[in-house]
Order: C-alpha cells, then sequence, then structure tokens
C-alpha cells in the first residue's frame, strides 16, 4: 500500500511528567512517528508550536504555570495560533464528568482517561484519521463539533445555518 | 446578514480544513495501527515502561505520606499516582488513589473541606499497596470497595 502512513507526521506531547512524555514517545515511535517535540506545559507547548509545524498533539490537562485547557483554549482561539485545527488528543487521570465537559468546551479534539493503554491511545488517532471531526464556530466556542451523532428524533432547536440546508423543518 | 443568522453557528466541514495526513496516508496509518507487529512494539514499549514508573510512584507515595493534611498538594499527588499505577502494574494503588481523588474531588465541588481522617486512610492505603512484594487484587478489592463505601456514606453526610 501506498502513503507514507504516520511516518511524515509531526507530534507535540505536552505533560509535566517525564515517564509519561517518555511512554508516550515510546508509543508514538511504535506507529512509525519519529519527529516528536515534547513540552512540560502548555506555556512551552505554545512556543513550540509557533516554531515548529506539528501536525497532532497529545496534552495532558493538570499542568503549571498553562494547563492542558488553557493550553486547548489559545490554540483553537488566539490570532497567534499557527494551526487552530491541530487535532488535540487530551490524556488525563482527571475523569471527573464536569472535567471531561470543560476539556470538550476548550475544543478537545478526543479525551483519553488516564491510566493509558497503547489499545486507547491508537483508537483515539485511528478515530482522528477514520473519522475527521467538523468544526464549529459559534458565540463562545470554536473547536470540534460536539455533537459526536445526529438523534433522529431530534427536534431542535436548529442553530446552524447548515442544519437548515438538510434538514426539513416544521 | 441578520442578527439571528450573524448569531448562526458555522460549520466547517472536514474537507474544508487542513487534514492531520492525506486520504492515502491514512489507508497506510490505519493498517499500521492495527498491524500485529505495532501491538508487539506498544506491548514492548509498556513493559519497559512499568520498573521505572514504579519507582516514581514510590517516591511519590513518600510525598503524599508527607503532606499530611495539605489538601492541595495530597490531591495533586494523588492525581499523579492514579494516573500511572495501572502502567506500573499497581493495579490497587491505582484503584484507591481514584476513590480519594473522586472523594477530595467532590467534596471540593460541594465546598466542604475534606475529612482528614479519611484522606489519611486512604493514604495509608495507598502506601500500603504500593509497598507491597506483590499486587494482592482480591485483598485490594476488598480494602477499596470498604474505602468506596466510607466515602459514599460521607459524601452523603456532607450533603444534608
Amino acid at each position: 500500500m501506498s502513503g507514507a502512513g504516520f511516518e511524515t507526521l509531526k507530534a507535540l506531547i505536552v505533560e509535566d511528567n517525564a515517564h509519561m512524555r517518555a511512554l508516550l514517545r515510546a508509543l508514538l515511535n511504535s506507529v512509525g512517528i519519529k519527529d516528536i517535540a515534547e513540552a512540560p506545559h502548555g506555556e512551552a507547548a505554545l512556543r513550540v508550536l509557533r516554531e515548529r509545524k506539528s501536525d497532532l498533539v497529545l496534552s495532558d490537562l493538570a499542568m503549571k504555570p498553562m494547563d492542558g485547557l488553557e493550553f486547548t483554549r489559545q490554540v483553537r482561539n488566539s490570532d497567534a495560533s499557527p494551526n487552530p485545527f491541530v487535532p488535540i488528543i487530551m490524556i488525563t487521570g482527571h475523569t471527573e464528568k464536569h472535567r471531561v465537559e470543560a476539556a470538550r468546551d476548550a475544543g478537545v479534539t478526543e479525551f483519553l482517561a488516564k491510566p493509558i493503554t497503547a489499545a486507547n491511545l491508537y483508537a483515539r488517532i485511528a478515530e482522528i484519521v477514520e473519522r475527521p471531526r467538523a468544526f464549529v464556530r459559534c458565540e463562545g466556542y470554536f473547536g470540534p463539533d460536539r455533537r459526536r451523532r445526529m438523534a433522529e428524533d431530534y427536534a431542535g432547536p436548529w442553530r446552524r445555518a447548515e442544519d437548515f440546508a438538510d434538514t426539513e423543518v416544521r | 446578514m441578520t442578527a439571528a443568522a450573524a448569531k448562526q453557528a458555522q460549520f466547517i466541514a472536514p474537507d474544508a480544513y487542513p487534514q492531520m495526513m492525506s486520504t492515502q496516508d491514512a489507508a497506510r496509518a490505519m493498517q499500521t495501527l492495527r498491524s500485529a507487529t505495532t501491538a508487539v512494539k506498544a506491548q514492548l514499549a509498556m513493559e519497559q515502561a512499568a520498573p521505572p514508573m514504579k519507582l516514581a510512584i514510590l517516591q511519590y507515595v513518600c510525598e503524599l505520606e508527607e503532606f499530611g493534611t495539605d489538601m492541595e498538594r495530597v490531591f495533586e499527588k494523588a492525581h499523579e499516582i492514579r494516573g500511572f499505577a495501572e502502567t506500573a502494574g499497581l493495579i490497587t494503588t491505582g484503584r484507591i488513589s481514584e476513590i480519594l481523588c473522586r472523594y477530595m474531588d467532590d467534596m471540593a465541588r460541594i465546598g466542604k473541606p475534606a475529612d482528614a481522617i479519611i484522606v489519611a486512610l486512604h493514604v495509608s492505603a495507598i502506601a500500603q499497596a504500593a509497598r507491597a512484594e506483590k499486587d494482592d487484587l482480591a485483598m485490594g478489592e476488598i480494602v477499596a470497595a470498604e474505602l468506596a463505601a466510607l466515602v459514599a456514606r460521607r459524601l452523603t453526610e456532607a450533603l444534608r
């Protein structure tokens, strides 16, 4: 099969724990991603993103001085962001519902709960590769579409211009 | 454009913004993700990561014990332990850390201080589990269930 696959991809790991960074690097290496930059927190990661193209970001949530949520908001919304569409997988032990929702509302592409397994990480990457998400820009949010699926019996409200293009509204 | 139209969300389809990789590369990438070779390499990576992580967790446990009633630091460290205890093969340690984190998070959300005795019990259980020579899953299940029941009772009391 032709195509470079992961070999030409550039990844960025944003994680304050050196052991976790090493594990994530090894798991990315296992699929052929060799060009990997690392940053210990969001602020440093933003600098890396400005200096070097990144096709995929794996980010922790709890970091100082800038956490993964603020980092994601900056990537998605800052005028200085080099790629507001870059896929961001948030990897965290903070799995409480309100934190997952906060990550979703910040604009993460995928959420992965620690402890991580190779299978879970690869499933999130496969999701990005196979089913890239549409992006939504609305008041107070820019990021991947937070509606994963369309409920067949959804009766509205219809808030997107596109909702009217292919939906009969009664 | 009317104000209502301006307020409507703009929908950007995947083919309208730069993708992580081309369709051709994606097919190859999926083949790699699903290959047996990748699974073997990943398994090896996980196995190699476990020993240094276990050493790190033992260090974190010492720090956790030293933090005493400094709840913010206890929460941060317990969270860190929860994050990779299971990756290091310390399943019981991970489960008890998970219960402690959820308890402290729930108490913070309802605006009440975490009970120092409950926290100390968890810290002690985490330390014992991490330092045990073998991860005793059966005993770990019992301890975790007891602690979870205790936490549930205390949370119910706190919500009254």
